[in-house]
């Protein structure tokens, strides 16, 4: 406002010299104003068209283009007219900055035909491999053939051959004649892997993304996500390669358990197996990327399996059922309560723990508990963590809020060499140290119980050995190292008899006689979370919803993708009360 | 009990003397039953022969067709509809693809159009001369039956030529029809038209003007021009009453606009309208056919964009483009563009419609299907109740009643 008295008191100004006119004020303030399509959109200065026109629903197709990767604008396919341009030129728009009262147009012939133009040289040279590719379904040359070209090859004669199984390195095998050349792979590599490995080699027709020669091989711990960024099928997982057809794959949003980062995930699973991790975008954490060791840490899931309780050691173990074991345990607790170790795992949820440390506190009187879980590994400079326990946060805070003393792993240890433990109740069989020397301390123990989710070592020598789902069976949530709570959901049916950690703990506590009411994990949280400061404000129900409509080719709604009968992702529809919604008692 | 219940074999004057005390009876025709045809139930309430009230229940072949159909893509609707009025497959095949185009804003080609008319015109043969063969049957005379299914036979040989399948034809695609003619199908077709004339003629005398069947069904099975509009009768049993109504006529589409025909329309909603109106339409049928192989073209059946159509397979096995666009479309299903759209077409029973709902991915969100048979049913019971049981059975043969399309 003084400013503005200051002008109005200066003498007049000089005419101003001839020239383009000045551009008018900018229609919102520190903002960009233009228009898509005929549409109005405001926008931060420097945002470029793609990104803008988004919040309108208007789609620029692209393929080079990654919102985390610098612009290379090269495949040509987000063309767009732009008043802001040279007459008759088409702009990139992923490279473009928006302009003040630019009118973009998206849909005009002239901007068609480019896209048509660019998808028949996409496609001039590509092999007739969607039937064998592991691409198909969500392939983006698919996708945009449908929308922009869907049109006859004009091709006589045959294709350009090149390589199509280059082995780039122990992950990723690369098609090269599938490949568009957008090198987001290479900027992937030398930007966020920073490990500058991929280049492109050759020139014309005969251009290919490879490995550059000094470096032998593909060896980051990030080629994985080059698999993720590639829109067509050129580079493929070699672990996936072949064993699923996208689309009979269903999503559940989830965490990576492979270290303490907590990598937010899809569990890309059908039936009751896991197929392949999916980074999933969470600026905090991991922003679209993820490292190879967790991408391939689904497996542990897959296999190895406990999938029923067993009683007894050695020689007379013998398999039993949920209720068989629940009485067993509990027979064999009931003497020893008050004198029951426990030792809670950080590979546990944080409702497991919730449940399990309150079962602890509450039935067995324990007073603290030790803390296992799966010894440190190695660290890297992005996302790989050297805590390879996902949970270690949450375990500490809900033992805080308990007022359960924390003690380390070698107590444990110094404890049942000392013979001072007899009896030790387990919750997570990961111990860091080596599993045989675990379980050769645990010899003398009278009563070894465990919930594992995998045989081991240390649950061959449990007395009662509880078998407990994996976190996709179950929903809940992990608390990674920087303190970020994150939410999982169910992907399938536990495995077996499996049941959740949490469960085992109701069971066990119910029949010793101290009820814990709760019929899921939602009620475990629900009711127990608000103990816990840290956890007490967090929003279980909302955060990491399942989608209910899938891009690309959805999947049929009954069993026949894979998923059992009657089995639905977001719970059992409530049909005339003759079933509860899930999570509801 | 009062001490009245003790039994007294001996009648008293009294009792020998008064009128015999009745009492209703109720009685179910079906589910099973031989003329009920498809699997309903009439739950009929009797006095003496008379019908006191009468409820029709159905749902024996319930199938879910309406929320099945929201679980596959637009093209695998089409089997389903085949089930829907299973004696005139390709009336509902054509019907439904129609509403998809309509809804897509797609013109199909001419031939196609020529082959919708000449497949839903043969079934409406089939359709009409199992209607009026069965009344037969089902009045005593079996010899009529026998004709009419002979040349329905004859029809059902030529569609089977055509399509593939005798009953479940699913023959069409959106955006034309999945194949032409085959060759020397029109010589076959031109031949058999003339048997079915031949054998449709032999119907019509031996029950139009035979007294019995005239008795049965004359001022039987009345229904009035006001109570059919306010059920929302439609087709033949609607025309009955003396509505001019056939959407061929009203609401021209494929290429009826182009053919000559006239539409019967009766005079006293009785079932002897119904089924003699039949009788007119079969001629009518026959004509409409011989016109089309006349007048249509040689030229595609399929519109050319592979958006929409399949491409031809040496394109699939040989091209990327081909392969993406056959995999896009039988995997995603056509994508129809979001909107909602009520089309209907003359089906034999009536106003078949569909009522069709996009959300612009390559399935149906909604899908609900006007079936002809339905309102006519709700209908029945004005019809028949206060009548006697035995025009029950030639009411019920000539609205005919299809378990298929009415449940669904």
């Amino acid at each position: 406002m003084s400013d503005d008295k200051k002008v109005e008191a200066a003498p007049p100004k000089p005419p101003p010299p001839a020239g383009p006119p000045a551009p008018p004020p900018p229609k919102n303030p520190g903002m960009v104003t233009f228009t898509v399509d005929g549409k109005e959109v405001i926008a931060k200065p420097g945002t470029n068209m793609v990104e803008a026109v988004k919040q309108v629903g208007v789609e620029i197709p692209y393929y080079c283009y990654h919102p985390r990767l610098t612009i290379a604008a090269n495949c040509r396919m987000c063309l767009v007219e732009s008043s802001g341009a040279p007459p008759g030129k088409l702009v990139p728009a992923c490279q473009t900055a928006i302009g003040e009262g630019v009118a973009i147009k998206t849909t005009t012939d002239k901007v068609r035909d480019s896209q048509r133009s660019v998808m028949e040289f996409l496609l001039l040279n590509h092999p007739v491999d969607c039937s064998i590719c592991d691409q198909a379904g969500e392939c983006k040359l698919q996708d945009y053939y449908m929308r922009y070209d869907f049109k006859p090859t004009k091709l006589e004669g045959g294709k350009i051959l090149r390589n199509k199984r280059k082995v780039l390195g122990d992950l990723v095998v690369l098609d090269q004649e599938r490949c568009v050349l957008c090198t987001r792979c290479v900027r992937f590599m030398d930007e966020v892997a920073k490990a500058p490995q991929l280049g492109v080699f050759g020139r014309g027709s005969h251009e290919v993304i490879d490995v550059a020669p000094h470096f032998g091989k593909l060896d980051s711990n990030y080629s994985g996500n080059i698999v993720d960024i590639c829109p067509v099928g050129a580079l493929l997982n070699r672990d996936f390669r072949f064993r699923a057809r996208a689309w009979f794959l269903s999503a559940a949003p989830s965490v990576c358990t492979g270290c303490s980062r907590g990598c937010s995930t899809f569990t890309d699973f059908m039936g009751q197996d896991v197929y392949r991790y999916r980074p999933r975008e969470n600026e905090a954490i991991n922003k679209s990327w993820m490292c190879d060791e967790g991408r391939l840490s689904y497996k542990q899931i897959n296999q190895n399996r406990v999938l029923s309780s067993v009683l007894g050691r050695g020689a007379d173990s013998r398999e039993a059922s949920n209720a068989e074991a629940v009485k067993y345990a509990a027979m064999k607790l009931q003497p020893l309560a008050g004198g029951v170790a426990v030792m809670a795992s950080p590979v546990a949820s944080n409702e497991d723990l919730l449940a399990g440390l309150a079962f602890a506190r509450d039935v067995l009187k324990a007073k603290q508990i030790y803390v296992s879980g799966r010894p440190a590994g190695a660290a890297d400079f992005f996302l790989m963590q050297a805590d390879k326990n996902p949970n270690r946060k949450g375990l500490e805070w809900i033992a805080a809020a308990y007022g359960l003393a924390v003690k380390p792993f070698t107590d444990l240890t110094a404890a049942l060499d000392a013979g001072t433990i007899k009896a030790l109740y387990a919750i997570g069989a990961d111990v860091p140290e080596a599993d045989e020397v675990f379980a050769k301390r645990t010899e003398k123990l009278e009563l070894f119980i465990v919930n594992a989710t995998n045989t081991s070592k240390v649950t061959a020598a449990a007395h009662v050995l509880l078998a407990t789902t994996s976190h996709v069976e179950d929903e809940g949530t992990f608390t990674q190292e920087a303190g970020i709570t994150q939410r999982f959901r169910r992907a399938f049916p536990p495995k077996g008899a499996a049941q959740p950690s949490w469960k085992w703990a109701v069971d066990l506590a119910l029949e010793l006689g101290n009820e814990i009411k709760a019929m899921s994990s939602r009620d475990v949280f629900r009711s127990m979370a608000s103990a816990v400061p840290e956890l007490k404000d967090f929003a279980w129900d909302k955060l990491a919803p399942m989608s209910k409509i899938r891009p690309g080719i959805t999947t049929m709604a009954s069993g026949a993708d894979g998923r059992p009968p009657g089995w639905r992702e977001d719970g059992i529809p409530n049909m005339r009360g003759l079933s509860t919604p899930q999570g509801t008692t | 009990m009062a001490s009245g219940d003790e039994y007294d074999p001996t009648p008293s004057e009294d009792e020998l003397e008064a009128h015999l005390q009745t009492r209703n009876m109720v009685v179910n025709l079906g589910p099973s039953h031989p003329a009920t045809h498809g699997t309903v139930r009439l739950r009929i309430e009797l006095d003496g022969e008379t019908i006191v009230s009468m409820d029709p229940e159905i749902g024996f072949l319930h199938r879910g067709f309406q929320k099945s159909c929201e679980n596959v893509t637009w093209t695998q609707v089409l089997p389903y509809t085949d089930r829907l009025d299973y004696v005139a497959a390709l009336a509902n095949n054509f019907g439904y693809l129609t509403a998809v185009e309509t809804l897509m804003g797609v013109e199909i080609p001419e031939r196609a159009q020529y082959i919708r008319v000449i497949g839903a015109e043969m079934h409406r043969l089939a359709s009409h001369l199992t209607t009026a063969g069965a009344l037969g049957l089902e009045l005593g005379g079996f010899t009529a039956f026998l004709y009419a299914l002979e040349a329905r036979e004859l029809l059902t040989d030529r569609v089977t030529e055509l399509t593939g399948a005798r009953l479940t034809t699913s023959f069409g695609r959106i955006g034309g029809v999945n194949r032409d003619l085959p060759p020397g199908w029109v010589e076959k077709v031109t031949k058999t038209l003339i048997k079915v004339e031949e054998l449709a003629s032999e119907v019509d005398a031996l029950l139009t003007r035979n007294r019995i069947f005239t008795d049965r069904t004359r001022g039987t099975g009345v229904v009035t021009t006001e109570d059919a509009l306010d059920f929302g009768f439609t087709g033949p049993c609607l025309r009955a009453c003396g509505v001019d109504y056939d959407i061929r006529k009203a609401k021209p589409y494929w290429v009826y606009s182009k053919l000559e025909f006239k539409t019967a329309v009766g005079h006293n909603g009785d079932n002897f309208d119904r089924y003699y109106l039949r009788i007119m339409e079969i001629k009518e049928s026959i004509s409409m056919i011989r016109q089309c192989f006349a007048k249509m073209q040689p030229g595609p059946v399929m519109i050319e964009d592979w958006r929409i159509a399949l491409p031809p397979k040496e394109d699939v096995y040989s091209s990327i483009e081909g392969v993406i666009a056959h995999f896009k479309l039988v995997m995603e299903g056509v994508p129809v563009p979001p909107g909602e759209v009520y089309h209907s077409t003359e089906s034999p029973n009536g106003e078949l419609g569909w009522y069709l709902r996009s959300d612009g991915s390559g399935r149906p969100y909604k899908c609900h299907v006007r079936a002809p048979g339905f309102q006519i049913l709700s209908g029945l019971k004005r019809m028949c109740e206060g009548k006697m049981l035995a025009d029950l059975i030639p009411t019920f043969d000539t609205i005919n009643m299809i378990g298929g399309e009415v449940e669904q």
